[in-house]
């Protein structure tokens, strides 16, 4: 067995030469967030923890991200559980994925068309009389609660989910369900003894992801997102191509923050599945 | 531990396989040859213009028309790389870090701040125009909007190829008469409300809308122009400017609570028929968008007192540029009567010249007096007569900060 | 069963088929003012600026091209990395399992400059080679842990069998893994090209615009007001990624016993 365990290590390699170029990359930014041209200084962050204007924008991003993730979790999880027989066939997984073939801007963008006080349903409404005129619509892009921001995340992130949980959904054996309900589980025990220890990986990483993208991606939140409160990714994104290249070291600052932020909440996740891993196996031995 | 080592031994070639690329050829060395010479080495080369994309009628102009003059002319093949100039410094910026010499740029589309940033970080080949034959035949080389852009010397290290002017756009079927001056305008907002916004001061148009306003609440706008920021100095003028903001703001569309986050945004509320003005930094642009159907007919603008202001765009070569003399050539065809006359025509992209119509030759002047720019374009008189110069750019950041500050956190 | 078949269809098709349909009858309309009671005016006009465009052609066989190759590359760290995971445990291994996470966690405005200078180091600035290495950084995290996933579900049983059997790991790899992993390979070429597709910071500042992809001719548009041609480039954007998935859904079937699995189950 041992030849056999030295030569798998060999398949980390080109993982490893992958990794040299995003780990480069970060570290480039850190070294330009910590120096002010020739020497090491603190300063940067110092003036992000002093400035109410990023701090606001790290509570509004923390909010639309986690209620973006969760809710997309949650409803993928829904339709997978329900729907994934049919969604092994051909047709029903291509319109499930469909809204992944559009990038993020050109959803949110569709998002606009569609629900914003003059989109078509706006249109739609006021042609048939039920709205009187387009101010009487609801706000819900551009709006200080970010609906129009988690909408459209979710919209686009329930897709993402369910292309992460459709292969674990149907790999689960048919037998296992059988066995819960000759044992008499109800549907309950059989997502919390069947699904649920199969899911928990995929789940936790597509929270990971989905919650890193969205507390970091630009586009959305520029298009509809409104002036306040506002997204720290756009507040870097000014920092970072405002006129002045003077705010740059705070982009370099805010975004590294970010990054090592995600990265230790990454970790700490890995830790508390592979215990649980650990623990099963152990469980499986003995 | 074997991989350990694997990858520090890659980490070191990398890091000392850095900057031993060959140097360019001196860029003086090109602005000092003959003219004659300079188009002898440019032909049968290609030349990559990166500029903003976003429109398509700016787009055709190059496509459709400079491209295959060019190559008929000169024998220069032209590229038009689309890329925001944020973006082009940055990767301009990066290369002149790593010590790149063999850059894949020869000329930018630049203005304001940008060329502010990119003389200063010295991206720029160097000083040019004074070697073009059609600048110093065409245009009026010592004209102060030549000689600075936003407040920073140009010494020669760029070429004016446009000039824009801020107006106003209106729906001319629901406004009798548009306001008249910013005073009208407050009034006009509170008599209507809702029916009026502008894009937030992160946006240009946005910034260039509350730089009008700041010139208004002046004694007179050469006190903002012709003067450094000085914060001290024009704190009157900025309370001012504030309260006036203020006062519009409850009335404003969506009750100021949101201001639009581009001027594209601004101008899908203005097609619905959601605001009835929208604004721009081109004092034509209204015309495709009228053509297109995206803008209704009776679209018209205006400009109100105390004037409107404009500003000069400029070609530049940056300094890796890996064919200066095939830039050199470009622009100077650029910066020709026909090709200032073919931008000027509506069918393309319908904006207005820098080049002196009096230095034309007799056709040629009349050429140009005769291309009719469309109905939603004031006369060359009324732009001419209500023109004020940008201030220094200084200005535009000082606006992005306390806009926010004392407009929409208030 | 019925019942919730229905169910899914109504749903799905209101809330996926729908928006897509809509971007398409914009790109053929003009703007839309349907509260002034006015219709549907339709056009081409939007899809003549499409196509006038020169730089569209060559955009969208870059785009193919580097797509093509990044799920390649994508297909061989995803598999092999996705397996060495499964198959080993070891002390840290949560730590390398987060990096291996990492460059998707980390926003690409902050490592956009790093990984330039990287570039312009190895030489690989302005060229194909060097957007499709850094097209790896956003997909290859979601590829191993596509796989990661998939062999774990496989089982480690079925690992060891083979070679217990003597099989070597190539033949293994064919005649096994992959037919039984077909859901996560298309998941994972769904997924790859879609996001290598629409790139657009990372590839115009590694690219330098000698390698133009389409968001680098898209992207610029959306600064239009022009609601029709915002929506024919995101009409064309979208058609790119289906029939690459089209082609590689065809290759599926040349894996061993995919025709005989197809009979038995339709």
């Amino acid at each position: 067995m041992k030849w056999f365990k030295t030569k798998t290590i060999y398949l980390f390699i080109p993982s490893f030469l992958f990794l040299l170029l995003p780990l480069y990359g970060l570290g480039a930014a850190i070294a330009q967030s910590l120096s002010d041209g020739n020497a090491f200084t603190l300063i940067y962050y110092k003036e992000l923890l002093q400035s109410d204007r990023f701090l606001t924008s790290v509570g509004f991003s923390l909010y639309i991200a986690l209620v973006s993730s969760l809710l997309s979790l949650l409803i993928g999880l829904w339709v997978t559980r329900t729907c994934y027989p049919l969604l092994e066939k051909y047709t029903p997984r291509l319109i499930v994925w469909l809204p992944m073939l559009f990038p993020h801007f050109v959803w949110g963008y569709m998002v606009i068309l569609l629900l914003s006080e003059t989109g078509v349903l706006s249109q739609v409404l006021q042609m048939t009389g039920l709205l009187a005129e387009s101010s009487d619509f609801p706000v819900w892009t551009r709006d200080p609660n970010g609906i129009g921001i988690i909408l459209t995340y979710v919209w686009k992130e329930v897709p993402f989910v369910i292309l992460m949980l459709l292969p674990v959904y149907s790999s689960i054996k048919p037998q296992y369900y059988d066995l819960v309900q000759t044992l008499g589980g109800n549907g309950w025990d059989r997502f919390r003894t069947v699904e649920w220890p199969n899911i928990l990986p995929v789940i936790t990483e597509s929270f990971l992801i989905i919650f890193a993208f969205t507390i970091s991606a630009y586009e959305v939140p520029a298009l509809l997102g409104t002036t306040f409160p506002e997204m720290l990714s756009v507040l870097s994104y000014e920092w970072f191509y405002g006129s002045t290249w003077e705010e740059r070291p705070l982009a370099f600052a805010a975004m590294s923050a970010l990054s090592i932020f995600l990265l230790i909440m990454t970790l700490a996740a890995y830790l508390f599945l592979n215990r649980k891993r650990w623990r099963a196996m152990r469980g499986r031995i003995s | 531990m074997r991989l350990l080592s694997l990858l520090g031994l890659l980490t070191i070639m990398l890091l000392s396989a850095c900057s031993s690329q060959n140097s360019s050829q001196e860029f003086s060395t090109v602005t000092e040859q003959k003219w004659s010479e300079v188009e002898a080495d440019a032909e049968d080369t290609t030349v990559r213009m990166f500029m903003w994309g976003g429109d398509e009628g700016i787009n055709q102009y190059i496509d459709d028309w400079v491209t295959p003059n060019l190559k008929e002319k000169h024998n220069v093949t032209l590229e038009r790389i689309p890329m925001d100039t944020g973006e082009i410094l940055q990767k301009l910026q990066t290369e002149k870090q790593a010590g790149k010499q063999d850059g894949t740029i020869d000329i930018i589309w630049i203005n304001g701040e940008n060329f502010k940033n990119a003389k200063e970080n010295k991206l720029l080949a160097g000083s040019f125009t004074s070697n073009l034959p059609n600048f110093n035949e065409f245009y009026q080389t010592d004209d102060p909007a030549f000689q600075t852009d936003f407040g920073t010397p140009v010494e020669g290290m760029e070429a004016p190829w446009g000039k824009v002017q801020f107006v106003f756009h209106y729906e001319s079927e629901k406004i009798e008469t548009p306001p008249a001056s910013f005073e009208e305008l407050k009034g006009w907002v509170q008599e209507n409300p809702g029916k009026f916004t502008y894009p937030n001061a992160d946006d240009f148009t946005g910034n260039a809308f509350l730089r009008h306003i700041l010139y208004a609440s002046a004694d007179t706008p050469s006190d903002i122009y012709d003067s450094p920021l000085d914060e001290g100095s024009i704190s009157e003028t900025a309370e001012e400017t504030w309260n006036y903001l203020n006062e519009m703001e409850p009335e404003l569309w969506r009750s100021g609570e949101h201001y639009p986050n581009t001027l594209t945004e601004l101008d899908r509320l203005y097609s619905q028929g959601e605001v009835w003005m929208t604004m721009g930094y081109n004092e034509a642009r209204a015309e495709s968008l009228i053509n297109d159907g995206v803008f209704p007919e009776t679209t018209r603008s205006f400009v109100m007192e105390p004037g409107s202001i404009g500003n000069t765009h400029f070609l530049s070569i940056p300094f890796n540029s890996t064919n200066p003399a095939g830039a050199l050539t470009a622009i100077n065809f650029m910066l020709s009567p026909e090709a200032q006359l073919a931008k000027l025509k509506p069918n393309y992209w319908g904006e207005n010249t820098p080049i002196s119509i009096d230095k034309l030759p007799k056709e040629m002047k009349e050429e140009f007096q005769s291309v009719d720019r469309g109905q939603s374009v004031l006369s060359q008189q009324k732009l001419e007569d209500s023109f004020l110069p940008e201030s220094e750019a200084a200005y535009v950041d000082w606006m992005k900060e306390q806009w926010f500050d004392e407009v929409v956190q208030n | 069963m019925r019942h919730y078949k229905i169910r899914f269809y109504v749903l799905a098709s209101f809330l996926f088929l729908f928006p897509a349909l809509l971007l398409v009858l914009q790109s053929l309309s003009k703007t839309w003012r349907f509260q002034r009671g006015e219709g549907i005016r339709f056009q081409l006009d939007s899809f003549q600026v499409l196509l006038s465009d020169p730089n569209l052609w060559s955009a969208t066989g870059w785009s193919i091209t580097i797509g093509l190759l990044v799920l390649l590359i994508n297909l061989v760290v995803g598999i092999t990395t996705g397996k060495a995971l499964t198959s080993l445990s070891f002390r840290g291994k949560s730590f390398i399992e987060a990096v291996m996470l990492a460059p998707i966690l980390v926003p690409v405005l902050a490592i956009a400059i790093g990984l330039h200078l990287f570039m312009i180091r190895i030489g690989l600035a302005d060229t194909a080679l060097g957007v499709v290495l850094i097209h790896l950084v956003p997909t290859v995290p979601y590829s191993i842990k596509i796989f990661q996933n998939a062999y774990q579900q496989l089982g480690r049983s079925m690992l060891d069998q083979p070679v217990i059997l003597g099989s070597n790991p190539w033949h293994q790899l064919v005649t096994i893994e992959l037919p039984l992993m077909k859901p996560a390979i298309r998941s994972v070429t769904f997924l790859t090209i879609v996001i290598s597709l629409s790139q657009y910071a990372i590839t115009s500042i590694v690219g330098g615009g000698t390698i133009i992809t389409l968001p680098m001719v898209f992207f610029p548009f959306l600064d239009t007001a022009n609601a029709s041609i915002m929506a024919a480039f995101s009409v064309w954007f979208a058609m790119i990624p289906f029939f690459l998935y089209m082609i590689v859904e065809a290759l599926l079937w040349l894996l061993p016993y995919s025709k005989k699995m197809r009979r038995t189950t339709t």
